[in-house]
């Protein structure tokens, strides 16, 4: 059963309650104290130690259904986490094939056969995977395979307190998704749009979100694409460069020999 | 008694068991950016995003975690497959009157590919799991079909090197390895510029189809001018320095391909105007068009012709690397690139 993550981001209120289960429930280290001066956000990014990251985006635009004192002004906050592509970068590019897909469909580092080399680190369009230099080797989510397999709830779904992060059957969370935009329209939030549900260059992502801006805001990829389905394109002119090697150097030395 | 590594578990209650907890940590807090004093920001305003169109400027992408390792073994890699590729050609076509040659470009092969593999081994970070790389055969991923060409090309290249000057059976089966070491040779010089177009930096992705001929280019042009610093026969002489020439033509006109390939997009193409790879980028083209010019005259004026390739190709390598890393930290380059539909397969119109 594939099973993945719909991110409400609208009912996001911030508290970071995923982060610190997530954090609890994998038994990972903490990134040091760390005061960023940006927002209330101290976290700054997902990476090889920080599975979960919420985003605090302040705007200077109102939401249509929305009235502040002070004026124009929003706030967006996102739990951003690891998307499990269906065509995934860092599974596909990983040479010891340590970044499998597991029976939930989600994406998993094996850490007992990844070897560091940083493929995926670079492969990967949204920046989530990362290597921790003092361990070697590359982290990122498990979409806590461990709880999935004892029937369990991931960690950061399970501390949601508002339901923004909703975790279940991937087709039932997609008709859950749709009823929701459909029901933010109604209400006159009219910037209510699904991200990556059915994303072209990645076959779309068994974590998907809804939002209310522009992805770049989030920090999102407007158009992200796994780098192998454009990879043709590179050993096409590879194919043609070593022709061209193969042609240059036989006429090199026919015309050298001795005559 | 709490652990000393940031997840304060106390192990008298609790066991570490967690997916994260093989973890190890020595390092605390982030590289990449300062901690702001607290104070600090009363006294100035905190940082914004407002109208930046980026989240706090904070890059989308992770940085590739390579270090020098890598372009050293897009170099030595890359040279030591070019000099497999002219070997054996010299073997076919002349194996007595190009004997020199043949023996001088088996062991820059080998040299190039024990320096090489010892680099990409060090580069890791378990390098006592290099073996897991020929775990599988993964078409879909450069780096392993780079690790099962460089394990086809070793022994070969090794082989043929040892036993270039040996007689009977033993002399044959060198020059059978050298054979066999042509065409492994040729995916070894520049498949690196398929891995690099197998990421998600904007730059290198961008430019995935003008990125191989620049490294098969640079390759020869390496492997040439390195040749050309050794002593050879007059007839070897010649052979080397048309190669070395021809190559360093290609080698500056793939660079200008890729200059145009990288300027679809103002922001992709940005590390290769300013900053470290900048300055990489453009030492790598005059050092390469120095040697062009130089190239031919007197022995002294050879030699210098032919170390200022070899430093071309490189500050070449050197200057694509560093391009990556500094396209990886511009959010913008991320989006811009994205927006105007770069990264975006051409769809096969044969299949819709």
């Amino acid at each position: 059963m594939a099973t993945g993550f719909f991110t409400d981001t609208t009912v996001c209120i911030g508290c970071k309650a995923c982060e610190v289960a997530c954090k609890e429930w994998n038994q990972l280290p903490d990134d040091g104290l760390f005061f960023t001066g940006m927002s209330y956000d101290n976290t700054v990014d997902l990476g090889a130690s920080t599975w979960r990251h919420v985003s605090f985006i302040e705007r200077p635009v109102a939401l249509n259904t929305q009235e502040t004192g002070l004026g124009d002004f929003s706030w967006l906050l996102m739990s951003d986490v690891c998307k499990h592509c269906k065509s995934a970068a860092c599974l596909e590019a990983c040479p010891t094939g340590s970044i499998v897909r597991t029976e939930f469909d989600s994406v998993y580092v094996q850490s007992d056969v990844c070897n560091g080399c940083g493929m995926c680190v670079s492969a990967c369009p949204f920046g989530v995977i990362d290597r921790r230099e003092d361990d070697g080797r590359a982290w990122k989510c498990t979409l806590c395979y461990d709880r999935q397999k004892d029937g369990m709830t991931p960690a950061c779904a399970q501390a949601c307190p508002t339901q923004s992060i909703q975790f279940g059957d991937l087709d039932e969370l997609k008709a859950r998704a749709t009823e929701r935009v459909a029901e933010l329209h109604e209400r006159g939030m009219s910037e209510a749009y699904l991200y990556g549900a059915d994303q072209e260059g990645t076959d779309g992502l068994n974590a998907f979100f809804l939002l209310v801006d522009e992805p770049e805001v989030y920090n999102l990829p407007p158009e992200p694409v796994s780098p192998t389905k454009t990879l043709s394109d590179a050993w096409r002119s590879l194919g043609a460069s070593l022709l061209g090697m193969a042609a240059v150097t036989a006429a090199a030395v026919l015309a050298g020999r001795r005559r | 008694m709490t652990t000393d590594d940031g997840r304060n578990i106390d192990e008298r209650v609790a066991v570490l068991s967690g997916e994260g907890s093989g973890q190890k940590v020595a390092a605390e807090g982030r590289e990449d950016m300062e901690s702001t004093p607290v104070h600090a920001v009363f006294e100035r305003p905190p940082i914004e995003s407002r109208g930046t169109g980026t989240y706090y400027d904070r890059p989308v992408l992770k940085e590739p975690v390579w270090k020098w390792f890598i372009p050293a073994y897009f170099f030595a890699g890359g040279a030591a497959g070019a000099a497999q590729v002219l070997a054996a050609a010299a073997q076919v076509a002349d194996r007595d009157g190009l004997g020199g040659l043949v023996k001088r470009a088996r062991w820059i092969a080998a040299a190039g590919l024990a320096a090489g593999t010892t680099f990409l081994i060090a580069d890791l970070g378990r390098p006592e799991r290099f073996m897991n790389m020929l775990r599988v055969f993964r078409p879909t991923s450069a780096m392993n079909a780079g690790s099962w060409i460089l394990a086809t090309s070793g022994p070969l290249a090794g082989a043929s090197a040892l036993l270039a000057d040996r007689d009977g059976w033993l002399g044959r089966s060198g020059d059978l390895a050298g054979l066999a070491a042509g065409p492994a040779g040729l995916p070894l010089s520049a498949y690196t510029a398929v891995l690099l177009a197998d990421t998600s930096i904007p730059i290198w992705h961008q430019t995935r189809r003008t990125l191989p001929p620049l490294f098969a280019a640079s390759s020869m042009a390496s492997a040439a001018s390195l040749l050309e610093m050794m002593d050879l026969s007059d007839d070897e002489q010649r052979v080397v320095h048309r190669l070395g020439k021809i190559s360093k033509t290609a080698e500056l006109l793939a660079a200008t391909a890729v200059d145009i390939d990288a300027a679809r997009v103002e922001q992709v193409a940005r590390p290769l105007e300013e900053g470290l790879s900048g300055t990489l980028w453009k030492v790598a083209k005059a050092a390469t068009g120095a040697s062009l010019v130089l190239s031919g005259g007197s022995r002294r004026r050879r030699k210098l012709a032919a170390a200022l390739g070899v430093a071309g190709s490189l500050a070449l390598r050197f200057a694509v690397h560093h391009a990556g890393k500094r396209s990886a930290r511009d959010p913008k380059a991320t989006f811009a690139a994205q927006r105007a539909g770069i990264t975006r397969p051409v769809r096969d119109p044969s299949l819709v």
